[in-house]
Parts: structure tokens; sequence; C-alpha cells
């Protein structure tokens, strides 16, 4: 695609840097990767050298304690250069430490969004929309029905759910994935009273959220042991259907993720309560995005890249998606971290 | 006034409870404080159908009607609103997204009624999407999803036909049977629970040609699954034609299928052979492709499907008889609750009295009887078995344990399209590859992917059909609507991560259309687990 020349190529792995030598969160191994944020379907083991800000770079770390690769830590702001294209990480809103990528040169401008969201969440520095002529944006959710609540709300109802629960005498079990909605929910229960206690790939990550500045007085690791009457119960979704979950015999299911949207997904995760609480940008801020970085172009990729590119060339705006070859034949199977 | 609002929201509420009587409890509340037209508008509304089943009224809404009128309330293209079905998974609850929640003029029950009501009368697609775009306009998101919900015959709430009966009988302290022989008889959910509020359900009666539910058969697989009922059982040859009741009175005859609707016209001749019998009665029974005093391949029946006025050279062509194999009403008298030994002797007394093709009844002692009856009733060109506990009465509209149907192990699926693809080769350019589904609760999951079976003119009908169906198109891959049931046989079944059922079937073949068939009909993951652990189990 030359519209992303001189930054970016596209290679079947995925984004290329030519003049960093880099891939964009490749999914496999690379020599060197530029990881936009530490989920796991963007920061994959074993790679040579990884370029990143200091909290994803100590996520990785966290992550994949035995790897022996080199790391490069750029800060928000900090600036790169190579063969005449520059390189800076701009706050992505979506976890702790998840970066835009904004590359200039002589010809122009790109700002690769990564995972973003524009709302502003605890555990997160807000992203920011510098003005770039071309704009590589995640389409997670672009379709006008995302539209999700302000947080204060769906906070409010998370509360209000795992009251209920113990009203009711059974336990709040929350699903979430475990960095980053996992920490968000339970800073957001401790505020009202409400303990956590967290499944390991949640609590395993606490310590880099506490060198940012979050405590957790009121959380503690399942390791510990299960969860007691008064105390909410985070796991992944993927646990909603095991043991962890069904060996409790009075509960409350809360699913937390973009996807609750869905009515469907009440019966695809047990779940009693569903809530949209996401770290993705939706419908209006991907909107928002794309009208306050003002570019001349803008390339969609993941999720409805298809439909938000279309929908961005009828309001004028010159926009095409950029399909993977298993997004050109099916649909986007709502199974990722939402 | 009771405003729609309340209802969509009480519906949503029921969506959401955990647990049947969760459910009753909370439909029973709304249903309590209301009485006369309201109510009976509410009882109809909460139960999905917005008209008495007798009235045979149907609003014919179709998807792109409801998606032009969508686009046009909203503002939002035709391919944006088919992409957020897909992915909501359901249109009315992407409609009720896209619905701005700006205040309106509120819409009563009995103003949804009317207009409902009118939409039904509509025959013009313009007129049907002006008449749905003005509904959308006045609607809340809630009332939105509702109101899609209820045009695409699907609530999806968790609640069936029984639930609705208990919350009317909890509502107004009436019998849960007494409700459910209510309904059955009366053909009206409404006139059931406006009755009931006035403690008059004992006044209701079974009236001709308001169409009755069916009673069904639980499959088995083995003869030995039944082998200490036997004693208890008739068994019947179980043919495989089109179910239909029979309803004759004051010289008048009309069929009715499974899905309620009356198809006297497509079968003239059977019209015309139960008219000459005389008295009135309501009979259960099948309609087959009929030739020299046997039945004939359901491909060739298949034919005569859908043909509101069948041309002579056909019903020359394929003749077909109605084979009674049970009488549920005589001379005005019901005989629902009556055992099947009664309901079988007032049957063979109309076959003494004129000329009807009654179904033989046989015994078994032993599995063995049973697996010898089975092979005969192939011989004879029929599909299994039946087998009828001879003390039970008719249960409409319900399936039980009373009546078996022995089909005979990984025999077929009914299963719902959701998914056509362009074939290969031959059938390139065609809808020929079928993606379909077995009922989840209230959902559809995928079980398997079959190359179609039927013929070119059948694809290319069934082609038409679903392009009006489509929700979403992914490059080749068409999305549709699960509408369309058909039925599959397979060698076997095995785990698969592939599909969200978790099952997938091994050399699915597409045996035929089964236009007689409601997606809710369709086969279960129940069904196909348990299939699925029998033959792990070998």
């Amino acid at each position: 695609m030359n519209v992303l020349a001189p930054f970016l190529e596209v290679r079947p792995e995925g984004f290329y840097s030519s003049a960093f030598d880099a891939a964009l969160d490749p999914p496999e191994a690379a020599a060197r990767a530029i990881v936009s944020h530490g989920h796991s379907d963007h920061a994959a083991a074993g790679h040579g050298e990884v370029w990143g800000t200091p909290e994803t770079i100590a996520v990785y770390r966290r992550r994949h304690p035995d790897w022996t690769g080199r790391a490069r830590e750029l800060r928000y702001g900090e600036r790169v250069e190579a063969a005449g294209v520059s390189l800076e990480l701009h706050p992505a809103g979506h976890v702790l430490g998840s970066a835009q990528l904004f590359f200039e040169g002589e010809t122009g401008s790109l700002l690769f969004t990564g995972d973003f969201k524009r709302r502003v969440s605890r555990t997160t520095v807000p992203a920011t929309a510098p003005r770039a002529d071309v704009l590589v944006t995640e389409t997670t959710f672009g379709l006008p029905v995302f539209r999700f609540p302000p947080r204060e709300e769906l906070e409010a109802r998370l509360v209000a759910a795992c009251r209920r629960a113990f009203d009711e005498g059974k336990t709040p079990v929350l699903l979430g994935w475990g960095f980053g909605r996992s920490q968000e929910v339970a800073l957001a229960l401790a505020e009202a009273g409400i303990p956590t206690v967290l499944h390991g790939s949640a609590w395993k990550l606490t310590p880099e959220f506490e060198a940012a500045g979050h405590a957790f007085p009121l959380s503690r690791a399942y390791e510990a042991g299960p969860a007691k009457p008064g105390e909410a119960l985070v796991v992944p979704p993927n646990c909603a259907r095991t043991p962890v979950v069904r060996k409790l015999k009075a509960r409350l299911i809360v699913y937390l993720s973009g996807w609750a949207m869905r009515e469907a997904s009440r019966a695809d995760y047990d779940a009693d309560v569903l809530i949209p609480m996401s770290d993705h940008a939706d419908f209006p801020e991907l909107l928002q995005h794309v009208a306050d970085v003002a570019p001349k172009r803008v390339v969609t990729h993941h999720g409805y890249a298809r439909d938000f590119a279309r929908i961005l060339v009828s309001r004028g705006v010159d926009a095409e998606p950029l399909l993977s070859p298993s997004e050109q034949a099916a649909e986007p199977d709502g199974e990722e971290e939402g | 006034m009771t405003a729609y609002r309340a209802l969509a929201e009480t519906l949503d509420a029921v969506a959401k409870d955990r647990g049947k009587l969760a459910k009753i409890a909370r439909l029973a509340e709304a249903l309590a404080p209301l009485e006369g037209e309201e109510l009976t508008v509410a009882a109809r509304l909460l139960s999905g159908n917005p008209f008495a089943e007798w009235e045979q009224a149907v609003t014919s809404v179709g998807w792109s009607t409801v998606a032009r009128a969508t686009s046009e309330v909203t503002g939002w293209d035709l391919e944006t609103i088919g992409a957020c079905a897909t992915a909501i998974g359901d249109l009315g609850e992407a409609v009720g997204l896209l619905l701005s929640d700006e205040p309106r003029e509120p819409m009563t029950i009995l103003e949804v009624d009317a207009r409902l009501r009118d939409l039904s009368r509509e025959r013009k697609a313009a007129g049907k999407q002006a008449a749905v775009a003005a509904m959308l306009r006045r609607a809340s998101p809630v009332e939105g999803k509702y109101l899609l919900k209820t045009l695409s015959g699907g609530l999806r709430i968790g609640a069936d036909v029984t639930t609705v009966e208990e919350a009317v009988a909890r509502a107004f302290g009436a019998g849960r049977e007494e409700v459910a022989r209510a309904h059955r008889d009366s053909g009206d959910i409404g006139e059931t629970a406006t009755a009931a509020r006035e403690g008059r359900l004992d006044e209701i009666r079974f009236r001709p040609f308001h169409p009755i539910g069916f009673m069904l058969a639980t499959p088995i697989e083995q003869a030995e699954e039944v082998a200490a009922e036997l004693p208890d059982f008739a068994v019947e040859d179980k043919y495989d034609g089109i179910r239909a009741h029979a309803h004759k009175a004051e010289g008048r005859v009309a069929l009715y299928s499974r899905t309620l609707d009356d198809v006297t016209a497509q079968f003239p001749e059977v019209a015309e052979a139960l008219g000459r019998i005389p008295g009135s009665f309501l009979l259960d029974g099948e309609i087959l492709a009929w030739r020299d005093g046997r039945p004939v391949s359901f491909f060739r029946l298949q034919r005569r499907l859908g043909r509101k006025a069948p041309s002579r050279e056909l019903l020359e062509e394929i003749p077909v008889a109605f084979v009674a194999y049970d009488c549920l009403a005589r001379e005005g008298n019901t005989l629902f609750e009556s055992p099947w030994t009664d309901r079988r002797a007032a049957l063979d007394s109309i076959a003494a009295s004129g000329d009807l093709l009654v179904s033989p009844v046989f015994r078994a002692e032993t599995p063995a009887d049973l697996d010898r009856l089975f092979d005969e009733a192939r011989e004879r060109g029929n599909e299994g078995l039946m087998c009828k506990r001879v003390d039970s009465p008719y249960q409409a509209g319900k399936r039980g344990r009373a009546w078996r149907k022995y089909k005979k192990a990984l025999a077929t699926l009914d299963v719902v399209v959701t998914a056509v693809q362009q074939g290969n080769g031959k059938r390139a350019g065609m809808l020929s590859d079928y993606t379909f589904a077995v009922r989840d609760g209230d959902r559809f999951v995928n079980i398997g992917k079959a190359y179609s079976g039927l013929t070119d003119e059948e694809i290319r009908r069934m082609g038409s059909e679903f392009q009006k169906l489509t929700v979403a198109k992914y490059g080749p891959v068409r999305a549709v609507e699960p509408r369309v049931v058909i039925e599959v046989s397979f060698d076997s079944i095995q785990r698969s991560a592939r599909h969200k059922s978790g099952f997938a079937l091994r050399f699915p073949r597409i045996v035929r259309l089964r236009p007689d068939k409601n997606p809710e009909e369709a086969d279960t993951l129940e069904t196909v687990a348990g299939i699925y652990e029998r033959i792990a189990a070998r």
C-alpha cells in the first residue's frame, strides 16, 4: 500500500518499518519489534529486540520472565530517527503504557494508532491526537451500534451488580482480561469499598501498576484461596465455563467488554449482567480521532475496517480498508480482547 | 392507557431474568393490572405473536423492508445496517442501538396493535416500509428493538408459549392446565388471558377452522430405549409427508400445516375426498405423495409444496392422499383429553362410515419386534416408526414422551441455514453451499456446512429466497437470517473447535428442504450432544 510509504509497508505478518528495520506488534518472534502495548496478541514472546514505553517493556518482561532479548525504552514524546524518518510514541489510552506511533519525514507524517481509546480511564494516559497526513487506525468497534456509555455510569453499574450479588448471597464473578480491565475493575471497586480476588494473570501485573502510582489495598491473589463472602472474583472471560467459576454454586457473572453490547454474549459467557466497558475506541471516538488528526488519507484495519472506511468515504474522507487475508474471507469473530 | 414502552421494558427484563420462574413472575406482574382489550393485546404481544393464532394473520415484513425503513429513520445506509445486524447478532437489537433516545410522543399498546394489523393488511412493499418507518419514528430504542423482534417472529427472551400460559395462570389465579386448554381451544393467548381474568376459562370451546398446535414426538435412537414401555405403546409407521390437521364442519374442509397455515388450496383432492366423509371432525394425519396404494418419495411431494393452485397436470403427475392417525374432535365434541385408545376408536368409526385412509396399528412385545416393524415400515416406503402411549391425551403444541419417533441412529437432523456461499465448477455462480445450525436456547449455533444435494432448480429457487434473507456479505459468503429449515443426514458427529456448537457433522448431506417447519422446530444442540454421547459410548 503506497500511501503508507515511506513509513510503513505491509508484509504477510503485518506492518513493518524499513527505516527502523522493525516489525510492528509482530504475531511471532522477530529480530526487532516495536510493541504498541503489552496485550498478548500484540506482544509475542521471543523478540530479539523490543522497542516500547518503559511500562510496556516492564509488562513484557513480567509476562516473559525468561526473555533474553534487548529492550529499548522510548518515553512518550521521545524522538528517535533513522534513514530520514523520525518516530515518536504518543499515549494511546488503551492500557498502561500503550502507545500510538507517530512517524515523520520530509514527505509528511503518519499516525499509527495501535489499539486506542479517547475516553479517560483510571490507569492510562489520555490519548493525544497529533495532526498527521496519514492515519492508520484500528476499527475494532467501527460500526454505529457501538456507543459506550460514560465510564462513571459503567462503574456505577459494576458496583451495583456486586452489591446485588452480595445481597443475594452470591459471589460476583467479573469477567475481564488480565491486563488492563482487571486492574481498572479492582481500582473502581476499591473506591466503593469492595475487595477483589484477582486471577493470576491479573495479579502478577499489579507491581507494574503500583510502579505507575496505583495501589491495590483491597485486592489479593486467587492463588491465596477462593473468594469469600463479600469479595468479588475477577477472572479472564475464557474462565467463564471452567471449574474456577463453575464450582461457585451461588454466583453472579458480569461480562465486561465492548462485546457486551451484544445480547448474545449473555449466552456466550453464561453472564447475568452485561457491562460494555472497553479499552477500545467506540464509534463516535473513532470519528472524533479522524476529525482531530485531520489526515489527508485514512487506512482502517482490524474489526470493522471495511465498514468504517465506507462510512468515512460517504462523509468525504479519503479512506480505505487494509484487510488481512482471513478478514477478506470472514467476519470478525469477536473473540479478542475487547 | 398502557404504553408500549412499558411492555418492551418488561420483555427486555424477562430476557435478562435467569430461570423460568423469574420470567413467569415478571410476565405475570405485567399482565395482572391489565384488563379488556389492553389485556388481550398485551398477552399476545408478550407471547411474540401480535395476532391470535386462528387469525392466520402475518405482518410479512421481510428483512430488506425492515432494513430500508431503518435506513429511512436513522439515516444509515443499508450496508451499514446489515453490518450492524451481523455484528450484534440480531436486527432488532441492532436497530434499537441505532435509534436515538430523544423524547417522542409515546405509543400505546392499542396503537401498536392497530399499526401491526394495518401492516398485515398492507400488500405493497413500499407501503409496508412506510408503515414500519412510521412506527420506528415513534419508537425509543427499547421499543424499536422489540417491535422489530415481533416483526421478525422471534422475541428470543427465553420464554416459550408455556411460560406465557403459566404467567396468565399466575396473574389471575387460574389453573395452569386450564389456561393451556383454553389457549389450545381458542387459538388465542389474548382471549385466554381475558377469560382467565374474568373467571370464564371454562366457556372457551374449540371452534372448527381455528388451527390447533400439533402434538410432537421425542426421538429414540434404539428400540431398547423403550423396551420397558412397549406394552403401553401402539406402534404406527412414521410417514414421510406433510403433517396436517383436517377440519370439517358444516360441509366445509380446511387443512392446516405444522406452521398453522391454511394449505387447503394446495391439496384440492384431499379436501374433496374429506368432504365426502359424513359428519364433522378434526383429524391429525399426514399428506403423502401416493400411487398404487402406497406412499412415494417425499422428493415428489416436494414439488406440490408452495403451489397455491396446482395445475391439472401436476395434480395428475403427483397425486396425494391424506392418511389419518388421530381424531381430536367428532361431532362438536373434543377428544384432546381422551386417551389415545378412545381417539383411535373415534377415528376407526369415521373410517368405517366413509372413504378414509388410516394408519395401520401394530403392537411390539420386544425391542426385536420393534426393529422388525421398523424394517417393514421402511419397506413400505415410510421413514420409521411412531410409538404412542395408548393412555395418553393429545398434548397440542407440545413435544412430550407420550409419543416417540424411531428413525434409527444418525438418520437426519432438521437444521437452519445461517450462511450460503457460491459453489464451484458446475454450480459456480449459484448459492449452493449452505452453512447450517441447530438451536441452543434462543440462538442458533453452527454445526456444519454442506454442498447442496438439491436439484439445480431448487437451488435457484432457494438462491433468490436467500438473497432476500441476506443480512451481510463477506466476499462470496452471505450471512442469512436463520429462517430456512433443511433436513441433513450425516455419517457421524465429531467434537469441533471450529463451530460454536462444539460439534461438527461428518459428511453431512442435504436430504431435502423443510418448508413445513419453522426455525423454532429445528433440532437442538442437546439432541446433537445426546447423539454424540451415544456414538462415543459404542
